[in-house]
């Protein structure tokens, strides 16, 4: 397999580049944490990676709506390249932080092929503050390569900002594109139907998170790079206390939310890594 | 010309921090609002064009799909609206970012006068709130007047045109620095002098103060300079040096202890010498893992072959008592500066938290600054902030309620970190100053913060003024510092760091310069938040998020460029020299030179009586009370106390995750609500290999015996680490003590004597059970004086003092976290043990507590009976003998008992015949040295031979349904349903997020 190159952005804020870079490097591809600076003056280029990961942090301290200042800078720096990336076939993720990145630099969700442009929002959570804990998703019909095999998984959200708001009409049309790619759920598989915690922000038909009209751009409020591991599932005493009944050690498998990164990566070698 | 930007939510989407505000306006002054709204307010101070300013409203400060902005009023419909903004000189972290973001819109700086200012407007609907009520939301809900300053509008004064105006809070001082000579003439003077400028000098250190000026070769060398009379900077420095705050004066003291009880007299000469330096170097000598402690900001212990963990504690207790949410703030993100300093620097990697605070509900007539309810609700806030957006995991906590707090709250805050062993072939946790080196700080400018916070808080406030004594920490800002020092580290740049705490640059340069035997420091090369500080300020201001490192000439550009990457602003103020002195200069000309021999020389020692009165002869008994006949109804009770039910809004609002670490949460158990008994990391996620960590804490055992209450600690934060896989061979501690004042004055502090012995024993406990247990203290920190005088009724004062404090904070390595286990009950069937002995040990309960009473029989600790069988329990953990494991705590074997089974959400069906003397003992009785077990039947009998010799009991079993059954022999004590348990326990604080 040809080697993915994937780029995780650093830096004014962020703060999960290092296990979001982690997680692509379990997923076999070859990843560096770039630092801001370094990709807006160009030391570094855009078009020499396949993965470009807006990992979750608070860029500029998050203090004039999340996401907002880093959409901008990227926006106004690298219109171009990102376009390029874009028509390339590349894949970008963006995760909490990264998700209202891309949705304020109008990369998500990219309504009638137009980019750059803000057609949806993440507003404060309906509960007021910013909340830790695991939630259940369920993945809905996609072209999004990101989630291919999965149907529900359980992932932590950790926000403050994460409640997608969009006008009905553009509500409707990310549904008839499948553009919708998670939406939050109960822990029997049925949606939250807005109720919290199952829900944990208020988001409209309980949006988890999106992709583009090509799929190769998602984002999302919860955070995949923090279930690589099973060491890391709020409950994992429990799993191992099963094996351990019969009589095996316990194997510690990888979480769920590795699958994300490993679709990603996959997708790349079969399709974009030769280009 | 300034502009004002309005900007808000479309009518149409949920406002949900206006809600926020709603509810709390009902919950706290029982006032009913239909709606409120909130107006974010952005004011520019750039000369920006009118194009660029409607460039910059479009594409940077609103979002089209949700919000609406003006320049003109956007306030319509109200019945109140209140502006509340912060004062001139208060840190204003969206200000200064917005600033950032609109300078890279327009690609071009706006100079260094520039600002943006940001406030809040807030509009109520509702009818009938008057201006006394709306008044009072103002001052106790939106606005700390000491921070901020608010404005009412009522509709019919409201000038559409015009709106709140227009309000720029800058900061003017139009002061030309300047450095003012002092003469010393007599001790007299010197000791007016100290009030006049509230140097707080003692007065044994006067005479030798004055003296050294007079020596015969100071008084040559400083003619050579141009100086003569000492100088304000200079006093200013030795005044900040040899603060309580910065030479831990009480813990280096000579207390003469006294028992009144039995005669018996004794001196200590240093209770950190005789109980924390000695144990600890004693123990250093036996475990390798010890790799530096007792001299740099944390301490640092060994975690694998390449790396090593660096911990501390610290206490941020006045300035959150004044603004709750501004100082827990700067406490966290001051403490994550600690590891950041260690060696040549550590990542961080885990914040924990503390806060004790007066109830919740609070209804006496003392009046607090602020009411314990907004006091919490503050200070947690801060810390979510500060650990939040710092990228920093915030796995472990605790909340404890109390009266005695209202006189001053505390905050504890731990910071752990990872360094690597080597860094450039040497030991990375050693660092030194050498002449030549240049001195750097780094990080956030200074202003007139943190000086002199007493004179400052009583002085009138103009409209120009800054309100800086009170802090607001900058998150952003260091978290771009923290990456880029790392960097600078990893790449050989960074010779010596430490952090700019307490005193600011004149500590932190100081202790560095002691390594190269000198330096030299250009003030006016200090970046400044406003012109106009003199240089004494300059020199012994508290601004925040700044640290001073050396760094080698030849490696001063590739520092000052990676600098520039990150947006990290360094400063090159002077240079480490070998002169012996430490050399301030303003401008070229000298301000302050003094020998630093001097500071290291011969102060007096503080002294201190302390007379200890044993407590049954303080009149202490135990109470007598008669067997309950209704034991479900007081477990019910007992669960929904404040400091044994669910706080689980706490933790939630606390990222725990972050980083991928995370092992063992905050909350486990099947529905992830229980408390876990320690925080587990695997700081390097390619390993299995974790961190444990725990806290522990007794105020009120130390009620009764400040000796035991220690020892309690202690004991429970190493069944803490043990319970979720930690291993006994690797504590390594940390020691908060919070204490009220123990200077005796017969009129101020009557019982200072008696504070002072609690202080003595509780040291003396902790050299006892730390070397007991192997336990060497990594860090530890003292805050004295958490004292508050607070109006009653009739506007007479009441001194409060809190109840002395020890905080222990306990870390662990463990090799390989699938060893790790938690407390919920796992399977039906499976037993339930008891390890350990209860005894009737209830003085200072969380029973007696509901009752009313104190008691005798303090919990006592036996480490020599203990550790027996902790090894044993140690060593089933390592062979996966256990299905679950939890230390019993704070309300007995009831409480704990429930809380295994609300975890697993599973009944269990036990008997305590025999356990104990009562049935009440058994349920409630507090004692040290106990756990709580479940084992599958099938490992019963290895568990029993793993055991063997200890203390341990079968109770009985986990059931398959939910039902809680507490037998005594016969009679049947408690039935109720897990479930009920849970509503109960979660009740209290349910409705909190």
């Amino acid at each position: 397999m040809a080697t993915i190159k994937a780029l995780v952005l650093y830096g004014f804020g962020l703060n999960c580049d290092h296990e979001t870079k982690f997680a692509l490097e379990q997923s076999g591809a070859d990843a560096q944490r770039v630092h801001i600076t370094d990709l807006i003056s160009r030391q570094v280029s855009l078009n020499d990676y396949h993965l470009l990961a807006l990992p979750g942090g608070f860029s500029w301290g998050d203090d004039h709506g999340a996401g907002v200042i880093l959409g901008l800078r990227l926006k106004m720096a690298l219109q171009d390249d990102l376009e390029e990336f874009i028509r390339a076939g590349k894949v970008i993720i963006g995760i909490c932080n990264g998700f209202q990145v891309l949705v304020n630099m109008g990369l998500l969700p990219g309504l009638g092929g137009v980019y750059f442009q803000r057609q949806v929002a993440l507003i404060h959570n309906d509960c007021g503050n910013f909340r830790d804990a695991w939630v259940h998703l369920r993945v809905r019909p996609t072209v999004c390569p990101f989630v291919k095999g999965i149907e529900q998984v359980e992932l932590p959200v950790r926000h403050g900002e994460g409640k997608f708001y969009a006008p009905e009409e553009v509500v409707t049309a990310l549904f008839q594109n499948k553009q919708v790619v998670l939406q939050y759920a109960t822990p029997t598989g049925e949606l939250a139907q807005g109720r919290f915690p199952a829900n944990p922000n208020g988001s409209l038909r309980d949006i988890a998170g999106i992709c583009d009209a090509s799929g190769r751009i998602l984002g999302l409020m919860p955070h995949p790079e923090a279930f690589i591991s099973a060491f890391q599932h709020p409950t994992w005493t429990r799993d191992k206390e099963t094996w351990r009944r019969q009589g095996l050690p316990y194997p510690a498998p990888a979480g769920a939310g590795l699958r994300i990164f490993q679709n990603a990566v996959e997708y790349l070698a079969a399709n974009v890594a030769s280009c | 010309m300034a502009a004002r930007l309005e900007i808000m939510l479309r009518p149409e989407l949920f406002d949900a921090a206006g809600e926020s505000v709603r509810r709390q306006a009902r919950e706290y002054f029982g006032l009913e609002f239909t709606r409120v709204r909130v107006i974010q307010i952005l004011t520019f101070d750039t000369g920006m064009t009118p194009a660029e300013l409607e460039a910059v409203r479009t594409e940077v400060f609103t979002n089209p799909v949700t919000q609406i902005s003006s320049f003109r009023p956007l306030a319509r419909h109200f019945d109140w609206a209140v502006w509340v903004g912060l004062r001139p000189g208060v840190r204003d972290n969206p200000g200064a970012t917005g600033l950032e973001a609109v300078e890279a819109f327009l690609g071009r700086s706006l100079g260094p006068e520039a600002a943006i200012y940001t406030s809040t407007l807030y509009l109520f609907e509702g009818d009938g709130i008057s201006r006394p009520e709306i008044t009072k939301i103002a001052q106790e809900l939106l606005a700390n007047d000491i921070i901020q300053e608010f404005r009412l509008f009522a509709p019919d004064q409201w000038d559409p045109e015009s709106g709140v105006g227009l309000i720029l809070p800058q900061v003017r001082l139009d002061h030309q620095p300047t450095v003012t000579t002092l003469a010393i003439d007599s001790n007299e003077t010197l000791q007016r002098l100290s009030q006049e400028r509230n140097l707080a000098l003692r007065e044994q250190d006067i005479p030798i103060i004055r003296r050294y000026y007079l020596r015969s070769e100071v008084q040559a060398r400083r003619r050579q300079l141009g100086l003569s009379l000492p100088t304000d900077v200079e006093l200013e420095y030795i005044a900040q040096a040899r603060s309580d705050h910065c030479n831990h004066n009480t813990f280096r003291g000579i207390f003469a202890y006294k028992d009144l009880g039995t005669g018996e007299t004794a001196t200590i000469k240093s209770l950190f010498k005789t109980c924390i330096e000695q144990p600890t170097l004693a123990l250093a000598q036996e475990k390798p893992w010890v790799v530096s402690v007792l001299w740099d900001n944390a301490g640092v212990g060994a975690f694998d072959d390449d790396f090593n963990y660096v911990i501390t504690g610290e206490t941020h207790n006045s300035p959150s008592n004044m603004e709750a949410y501004g100082g827990s703030l700067t406490g966290i993100v001051g403490v994550y500066r600690d590891p950041l300093g260690t060696g040549r620097g550590a990542k961080l990697v885990a914040g924990l938290y503390g806060f004790c605070v007066g109830h919740r509900d609070y209804q006496g007539s003392l009046r607090p600054r602020l009411h314990p309810r907004r006091l919490l609700d503050g200070v947690i806030a801060g810390v979510k902030d500060g650990g939040n957006k710092s990228g920093i995991p915030t796995p472990l906590g605790f909340v404890h309620f109390h009266d005695s707090y209202l006189g001053k709250c505390l905050v504890f805050v731990v910071a752990v970190g990872l360094m690597p062993r080597l860094l450039q072939g040497t030991d990375a946790s050693q660092k030194t100053t050498a002449p030549g080196d240049l001195i750097f700080m780094c990080g956030g400018r200074v202003g007139k913060d943190g000086i002199h916070g007493v004179t400052a808080s009583s002085e009138e406030f103009g409209a120009h003024t800054p309100a800086g004594h009170v802090q607001i920490g900058d998150p952003y800002t260091q978290k771009k510092m923290h990456d880029f020092l790392l960097e600078a580290r990893d790449q050989g740049y960074i010779a010596f760091i430490t952090d700019c705490g307490g005193g600011g640059l004149s500590s932190a340069i100081g202790e560095s310069a002691r390594f190269a035997g000198g330096c030299e420091v250009w003030l006016d090369k200090v970046p400044l938040k406003y012109e106009g500080l003199d240089q004494w300020e300059i020199w012994i201001s508290e601004s925040q998020e700044r640290m001073v490192t050396a760094v080698k000439p030849a490696h001063a550009p590739a520092f000052q460029a990676l600098a520039a990457k990150h947006g990290v602003e360094v400063s090159n103020i002077g240079r480490y020299t070998d002169s012996g002195a430490l050399h301030l200069l303003y401008q070229g000309q000298t301000c302050a030179y003094i020998e630093l021999a001097f500071l290291e020389g011969d102060f007096p020692p503080w002294r201190f009586e302390a007379e200890w009165l044993p407590p049954a002869l303080r009149g202490l008994t135990e109470p007598v009370l008669g067997e309950p006949q209704d034991h479900t109804s007081l477990l019910y009770r007992m669960l929904a106390r404040p400091n044994i039910c669910s706080r689980e809004w706490i933790a939630r609002q606390y990222d725990h995750e972050v980083q991928g670490s995370s092992v063992i949460k905050p909350l486990v158990g099947r529905g992830a609500n229980i408390p876990t008994d320690g925080a587990v990391l695997r700081p390097r996620q390619e390993s299995h290999r974790g961190l444990a960590v725990s806290m522990a804490l007794h105020p009120s055992y130390g009620q009764i015996d400040t000796y035991h209450m220690t020892a309690a600690s202690i004991d429970e934060a190493v069944r803490r680490l043990l319970a979720v896989g930690g291993s006994l061979d690797h504590i390594g501690g940390v020691d908060n003590f919070c204490w009220p004042s123990i200077q005796y004055d017969p009129v101020k502090n009557p019982d200072g004597k008696y504070k002072a012995a609690q202080l003595v024993r509780a040291n003396q406990a902790l050299q006892h059970y730390c070397l007991a247990y192997g336990i060497p203290l990594l860090s530890g920190k003292d805050s004295m004086y958490i004292d508050g005088h607070l109006p009653g009724d009739f506007q007479e004062t009441h001194k409060v003092s809190g109840l002395a404090t020890l905080l222990f904070t306990a870390i662990s390595v463990i090799p390989d976290v699938a060893r790790c286990l938690t407390l919920d009950c796992k399977e039906p069937g499976d037993y339930v043990y008891l390890i350990g002995t209860t005894k009737p040990e209830l003085g200072g309960s969380e029973l007696y507590d509901l009752f009313g009473y104190l008691g005798l029989q303090v919990p006592e600790v036996n480490p020599g009976e203990f550790l027996a069988y902790y090894k044993q329990v140690e060593a089933a953990i390592a062979a996966g003998l256990l299905a679950s494991c939890h230390g019993v705590y704070r309300g007995g074997l009831a409480v704990h008992l429930a809380l295994m089974a609300m975890a697993g959400d599973l009944g269990l069906e036990v008997d305590l015949a025999g356990v104990a003397t009562s049935p009440l003992t058994a349920l409630y009785s507090e004692s040290a040295g106990r756990f709580l077990v479940t084992v599958a039947p099938q490992d019963c009998q290895r568990w029993e031979t793993c055991m063997a010799g200890a203390p341990l009991r079968r109770l009985g079993r986990v059931r398959a349904d939910r039902r809680f059954l507490v037998h005594w022999g016969e009679h049947l004590l408690i039935q109720t349903e897990v479930s009920d348990l849970l509503t109960v326990w979660q009740e209290r604080f349910g409705n909190l997020i």
